[in-house]
């Protein structure tokens, strides 16, 4: 009879808890949460040095989801304290169709008080992105799948890990090696080491292109691919990042015994803030909140 | 002095093992720059004709894209939309009889189902077959001619495959959907032909 009472008031306590109403007020309780840590006050580690080369990076952005506007948002509130000059896309820059009316919603609207502000994009192909991207304005590849540029004194690469053929190797290979910058930092989609459970370490990637990196002295390798975020332990003296992020999560997705993670992130979504001052390469990893998740400086040797 | 021999034993066995584990360690890391899987004399006279197809279709290609919009580095999203459309259309109407086969001939299809069998084989290979298989293919249809769904994911080619296949021109992808190999136009997806079950 008592045991009969005690399934009785669970059932009852269940239908309280589970009723439209009351999962709308858990909701917006939660939007609710959300909202009050977008406005709490930003916080910048980054020195903010006169004349540092001052960048954002972004990774597998295109959903067009609120929350993918939400991390546009924040960055540009972040702007307004640190000016970063441009950023890097870490590919599956558009997720399904590629129509005029995608390029405005996954790209050009979440971005726009920045893309106002002449902040630069430079993009990298994902498994999700179609070629002809790399003909887009707004994505700076200037109709090439591979390309390099220069900032200050570092170099960056942006790879096609969709499609690394002999032709890209070669290339990479070549530029490398009459590469004179001080940094050289690779972008590219699919990463060579990564915790997360769902894609993980593209070993044959690395199989490829750790050799040549090791060989002629890359610093820093920016990926996405897995949607969190993750700061690998040095491998082979390169510092390796997962940021995949900015539009789509995987929660829950890093796997903690992996023996990889420096630092890792993967309840929300997030970008990245990076400040190069002399041999150090300052980060900060920022939550679509606004929290701070990971921070740190890198020093060349 | 049994136990002093004992001990040099065992430091030389570990020596060895080191030794040896070093060299496995290389030779993964140079996968990239092995040789491919050896190539008969019968598998040279198949590339060769699968490169002059692949030439012919350039040429041809070449030819339909100077009545496509120009496309410059700089477009805007209605511009690269208005390209991919009139060349895809151009394409397929310049090769209204295209049928599977015409480039992946018997001949030259067995030679990549060797070179991916070799590619494939091992325990070492399995996360290989797993990122293909893991690639969402949800509207992508098989069909000669008609273009690869623009929605669909793109399978990521194995960097240490595309050393051991035939090279390709800029214009043209090789594709996994599934177990099937596809040769695939570039710029406006549309396949050139497929080889089903390639994959072992």
């Amino acid at each position: 009879m008592r045991k009969t009472h005690h399934f009785l008031f669970a059932i009852l306590i269940s239908a309280i808890l589970f009723t439209p109403a009351t999962a709308q007020k858990l909701n917006g309780n939660a939007t609710a949460a959300a909202k009050s840590a977008a406005n709490a006050p930003l916080k910048l580690t980054l020195p903010m040095k006169d004349g540092s080369v001052k960048f954002a990076v972004i990774g597998d952005t295109g959903s067009g989801s609120e929350r993918q506007r939400d991390v546009g948002e924040m960055m540009v509130k972040y702007h307004t304290l640190f000016p970063f000059e441009f950023v890097l896309m870490m590919g599956d820059n558009m997720y399904g169709g590629e129509a005029p009316q995608d390029f405005d919603k996954k790209f050009a609207e979440p971005y726009k008080a920045l893309l106002d502000q002449k902040v630069k994009f430079y993009a990298t192909l994902g498994n999700h992105d179609q070629p002809l991207q790399v003909n887009y304005t707004n994505f700076n590849m200037n109709g090439k799948e591979y390309y390099k540029f220069k900032k200050g004194n570092i170099a960056f690469y942006s790879l096609n890990s969709n499609y690394m053929d002999k032709k890209q190797v070669q290339w990479l290979e070549d530029e490398l090696g009459r590469e004179t910058a001080e940094w050289k930092v690779m972008f590219f989609h699919h990463p060579p080491y990564s915790s997360a459970k769902k894609h993980g370490s593209d070993g044959q990637l690395r199989e490829v292109v750790e050799p040549i990196f090791l060989k002629y002295g890359v610093d820093v390798v920016l990926s996405g691919h897995d949607h969190v975020y993750e700061r690998i332990k040095p491998q082979k003296g390169i510092y390796y990042f997962v940021s995949g992020a900015g539009g789509q999560l995987r929660a829950g997705d890093v796997d903690k015994q992996s023996g990889l993670t420096e630092k890792s992130y993967d309840q929300d979504m997030h970008f990245m803030l990076f400040e190069v001052v002399g041999n150090q390469m300052y980060f900060q990893a920022i939550s679509r909140t606004g929290e701070t998740i990971d921070s740190g400086v890198i020093t060349r040797k | 002095m049994k136990k002093k021999t004992y001990i040099i034993i065992g430091v030389l066995v570990c020596l060895l093992i080191l030794a040896s584990g070093v060299a496995v360690g290389q030779k993964t890391q140079n996968a990239a720059l092995a040789e491919p899987v050896v190539v008969s004399p019968a598998d040279k006279a198949a590339i060769d004709v699968f490169e002059k197809e692949v030439k012919d279709y350039i040429a041809l290609r070449n030819k339909v894209r100077e009545n496509a919009p120009k496309l410059s580095k700089d477009s805007t999203p209605e511009q690269i939309n208005a390209y991919r459309t009139a060349l895809e259309l151009s394409l397929r109407n310049a090769r209204p009889n295209a049928k599977r086969g015409e480039f992946f001939r018997p001949e030259t299809a067995d030679f990549i189902r060797r070179t991916l069998k070799t590619e494939f084989q091992g325990q070492d290979r399995k996360e290989l077959r797993e990122q293909i298989f893991e690639t969402e293919l949800k509207g992508v249809v098989l069909r000669v001619n008609y273009p690869y769904a623009q929605a669909a994911e793109l399978s990521e080619m194995p960097a240490t495959l595309l050393t051991k296949l035939p090279q390709l021109p800029k214009e043209l992808r090789y594709r996994f959907v599934g177990r099937n190999m596809l040769l695939v136009d570039r710029e406006s997806n549309v396949i050139l032909d497929f080889m089903p079950d390639a994959l072992p």
